[in-house]
């Protein structure tokens, strides 16, 4: 999956937006960054979803042991090299160093101390209980002051509720991305622009769907479905090629670019209830059950999903599901998690693959005949 | 081995030590068994509530059965009747005669407390893979892992405190798919100390005590609370004691292999106190009085001239031939992780502060200062303790498949270029006892530069 055109296009949108004043936020992308409040500051949020390659994973070795997160490599790579598709990189303001996982707060922090990125911390308690939710509130407030500071002006309460409504509306609008029938690899490119460029995209997205509803593309239906839980596959990665290519539709992703983000739209009841509007993230924080770095119960909270799904998809539509659990090599989350999930859906008659790889190219052959092989299986 | 094996025996605090550690699945069954006490698992040095809650901490690998030397089983029984102090006495006496079979036979001992212990931890570390766990992950997860496949079932709850490791923490969640049985208690450790994390903290420890006291069906007191935390100090200060006051300084009451070897043994067996944190006391306490004993009547070792390495982290595993390479080649080896990570700092006991809040107060601490949240935190450490120690170079183990600790060092590294000018070197670890010649080369090279 080739995206020089994706990222061309951002590249300008991300100059236009410096142009308009507008400074930018990076961090590693998770589920439990309040982007809303980085919008309602007058900041663009930037995540950080793009897949490696060989070259960039290597370049990270001068900083990192290579038994480090591929992904976590592939973010320095491109701090270090900076490839020219990527030059936008150097528009960043600040970054966010968080602790999703050991692998976010490292690479993030030598991100921002070898390329003078100013950081702003934030670190997301990992038990999801009523204390942690009462810690998250602390970091938000830590968070939402150092961005005045920056700003120098009191960001009001007016203005956060405005962000979380119009982040609400563009994650349902993604919503109904997820439901059209139509191949994965399509399904996926829309939802990593989404996430890329943020609301600014609702139009577009929009007319996407419009056009999509109308003049739906032709799907292969003779094709195996899975669902992608675990790791995301990010902009640029192969991965999902070569799943088509073993004729496969990923019709569910389970994952931060997926439903992880889009699964996080906040009650309008809600947020009109609540007085202050941080305690609205912390209840996303609350309700974001499905995040791999919260404990204790992130595999049991996992696999009431993945079986939900499952029992419905195949009530719908007859058709068998198989699940690939995509592990990024050295991924301490999904790793640890991976043999257990594997375990308890094959119990439960669901067949599984773990997937794991990084993003050498000399996976590539290897990674096809797994993917066949699990296919076939099915 | 002989040279270490020799020392050692003058110690009896440190058979007392080794030898707890190693019997520890007798003690154990008769706490769960007869006396009908809760056996709560462990890891790190996150013993102290589980302590003062009454229930009876414990490290897994010590619920297995270690090949105990029948002689070192001999010695404890006699030390039943006769006390420690008399056994090593004797030992010592009889090393000295130069009985070349009896004397064999002690240099056995220890070196099978040694070549056990590494052995049952490599053998975790199999089952750890055996049982799914990808080999991806560090030494202490895959040793742990396995700890809990084999021995798990026998503990009532595990006491799980979170940090910043984030492999270790999911580590913590997968217990339960291993065993279903033993209650899970959980602490979240805030990651800064920041508002009222103080107070959030104190609030997740007292409701962990309270899952503790149902487990044991006693409530516990303040007081009993405090009383627990005047041990766990007296523990701490003594072996801050041997640290700073012993390994710092020029004269050692062994030979440096030796004392290497007995700061081994206390890193690993601090995480429980053995299981029983009196008697951990007391022995702690006497290793500092027979080690100053020594010192004062010259028994012991000049080692002024001995450049001071400090080596770093071992607690997740690490080559334990290090310290006796590290000795041929002229150096002394120095190991100190609970006290780098602040996790050796007393617990205020004062009768009008809340314990629960000083013991918050300290976990606190060593998350922020110690531990730390980000690299720039952790690396501030290892320089400090580099400082106190007043190291001549630093041996980073950069463990495979760590992606907490062992990812800081090209962050040391230039730290300590940059602030200290010693030598440091790194050296990669996957399992004991494979790669030793590569250790001997890397250190080789490393303390020719002294």
């Amino acid at each position: 999956m080739n995206d020089l055109g994706l990222l061309s296009d951002f590249s300008l949108f991300l100059k236009e937006k410096k142009e308009q004043g507008i400074k930018i936020i990076a961090f590693l992308a998770h589920d439990n960054i309040p982007e809303e409040l980085l919008d309602a500051a007058g900041f663009f949020p930037l995540r950080l979803i793009f897949g490696g390659n060989d070259d960039l994973m290597n370049a990270s070795h001068d900083y990192l042991p290579p038994s480090t997160c591929a992904f976590a490599q592939t973010c320095i790579g491109l701090f270090s090299i900076k490839p020219s598709q990527f030059q936008f990189l150097d528009l960043i303001d600040y970054f966010i160093i968080s602790n999703h996982c050991v692998s976010d707060i490292c690479a993030s922090e030598i991100i921002s101390k070898y390329n003078n990125i100013p950081r702003l911390n934030f670190y997301v308690p990992y038990i999801n209980s009523k204390n942690s939710s009462h810690y998250y509130k602390l970091e938000l407030s830590e968070l939402k002051h150092k961005l005045e500071e920056i700003i120098s002006k009191e960001i009001d309460d007016g203005s956060i509720l405005n962000s979380i409504k119009k982040y609400n509306t563009f994650k349902k609008k993604i919503l109904e991305v997820n439901s059209l029938e139509i191949l994965g690899s399509l399904k996926l490119k829309i939802i990593q622009k989404a996430i890329l460029f943020g609301p600014d995209f609702l139009s577009e997205l929009e007319n996407s769907l419009e056009q999509l509803r109308i003049n739906p593309p032709k799907k292969d239906n003779n094709s195996k479905d899975v669902l992608m839980t675990g790791c995301s596959i990010f902009i640029n990665d192969y991965l999902i090629d070569l799943i088509e290519e073993g004729g496969a539709n990923i019709v569910f992703f389970d994952t931060w670019i997926g439903n992880h983000y889009y699964s996080q739209i906040i009650d309008d009841a809600l947020i009109n209830s609540i007085k202050d509007p941080l305690d609205i993230f912390i209840h996303k924080f609350r309700e974001n059950k499905n995040s791999d770095h919260s404990v204790p119960n992130f595999l049991e909270n996992k696999l009431t999903l993945i079986e939900n799904f499952y029992r419905k998809y195949k009530q719908k539509t007859g058709k068998e599901l198989g699940i690939i659990n995509h592990v990024i090599k050295f991924c301490d989350h999904i790793s640890l998690m991976s043999s257990y999930l594997k375990e308890r859906l094959q119990k439960k008659g669901i067949k599984v693959l773990n997937l794991e790889r990084d993003y050498s190219r000399a996976n590539r052959g290897q990674l096809s005949t797994r993917i066949e092989a699990f296919l076939e299986m099915m | 081995m002989s040279l270490i094996a020799d020392e050692i025996i003058r110690f009896s605090s440190v058979l007392k030590i080794a030898y707890n550690f190693l019997t520890g699945r007798t003690y154990l069954k008769r706490k769960k068994f007869r006396e009908k006490q809760k056996l709560v698992a462990v890891a790190l040095p996150f013993s102290d509530l589980p302590f003062a809650a009454g229930t009876i901490p414990v490290f897994p690998i010590r619920m297995h059965i270690f090949e105990i030397n029948k002689y070192l089983s001999y010695l404890g029984s006699a030390s039943s009747i006769f006390g420690w102090e008399s056994v090593s006495r004797f030992l010592g006496f009889v090393k000295n005669l130069g009985i070349q079979e009896i004397s064999k036979i002690i240099d056995d001992i220890i070196e099978d407390v040694i070549v056990t212990i590494n052995k049952k931890y490599n053998e975790m570390y199999d089952i750890g893979i055996e049982s799914g766990l990808s080999s991806d992950f560090c030494y202490g997860l895959k040793g742990l892992t396995g700890m809990h496949v084999t021995k798990g079932h026998n503990v009532d709850a595990c006491f799980n405190a979170t940090i910043r490791c984030s492999a270790y923490n999911k580590y913590l969640e997968s217990l339960k798919a291993i065993n279903s049985k033993p209650k899970q208690i959980w602490v979240d450790i805030p990651p800064r100390n920041i508002g009222n994390s103080l107070g959030l903290l104190t609030d997740s420890l007292s409701n962990a005590l309270k899952d503790l006291e149902n487990l044991t069906g006693k409530t516990v007191t303040d007081n009993q609370v405090r009383d627990f935390f005047k041990i766990g100090n007296q523990i701490k200060r003594s072996y801050k004691t041997i640290i700073y006051e012993i390994s710092a300084s020029d004269f050692y009451p062994c030979n440096p292999a030796t004392f290497s070897e007995i700061l081994s043994l206390l890193n690993i067996t601090y995480q429980d106190y053995n299981s029983n944190a009196t008697r951990y006391r007391d022995n702690m306490s006497s290793l500092v009085k027979e080690m100053k004993e020594r010192i004062r009547k010259g028994i012991g070792m000049d080692v002024a001239k001995m450049p001071r390495i400090l080596v770093t982290p071992i607690f997740g595993g690490w080559e334990p031939k290090s310290h006796e390479i590290i000795y041929e080649l002229g150096g002394r080896a120095l190991y100190a992780d609970w006290e780098i990570l602040k996790l050796l700092e007393e617990i205020d006991t004062s009768n009008h502060l809340n314990p629960l809040e000083e013991y918050a107060r300290f976990l606190l601490n060593a998350t922020e200062t110690g531990i730390g949240c980000d690299n720039d935190t952790l690396t501030n450490s290892y320089l400090r303790m580099a400082k106190d120690l007043n190291a001549d170079g630093l041996v980073f183990f950069q463990l495979f498949g760590c992606h907490s600790i062992s990812n800081c060092y090209s962050m040391l590294r230039e730290k300590i270029r940059h602030d200290l000018e010693i030598p440091t070197t790194s050296i990669t670890f996957n399992k004991i006892g494979e790669n030793v010649e590569q250790v001997k080369t890397r250190l080789g090279a490393f303390m020719e530069m002294f």
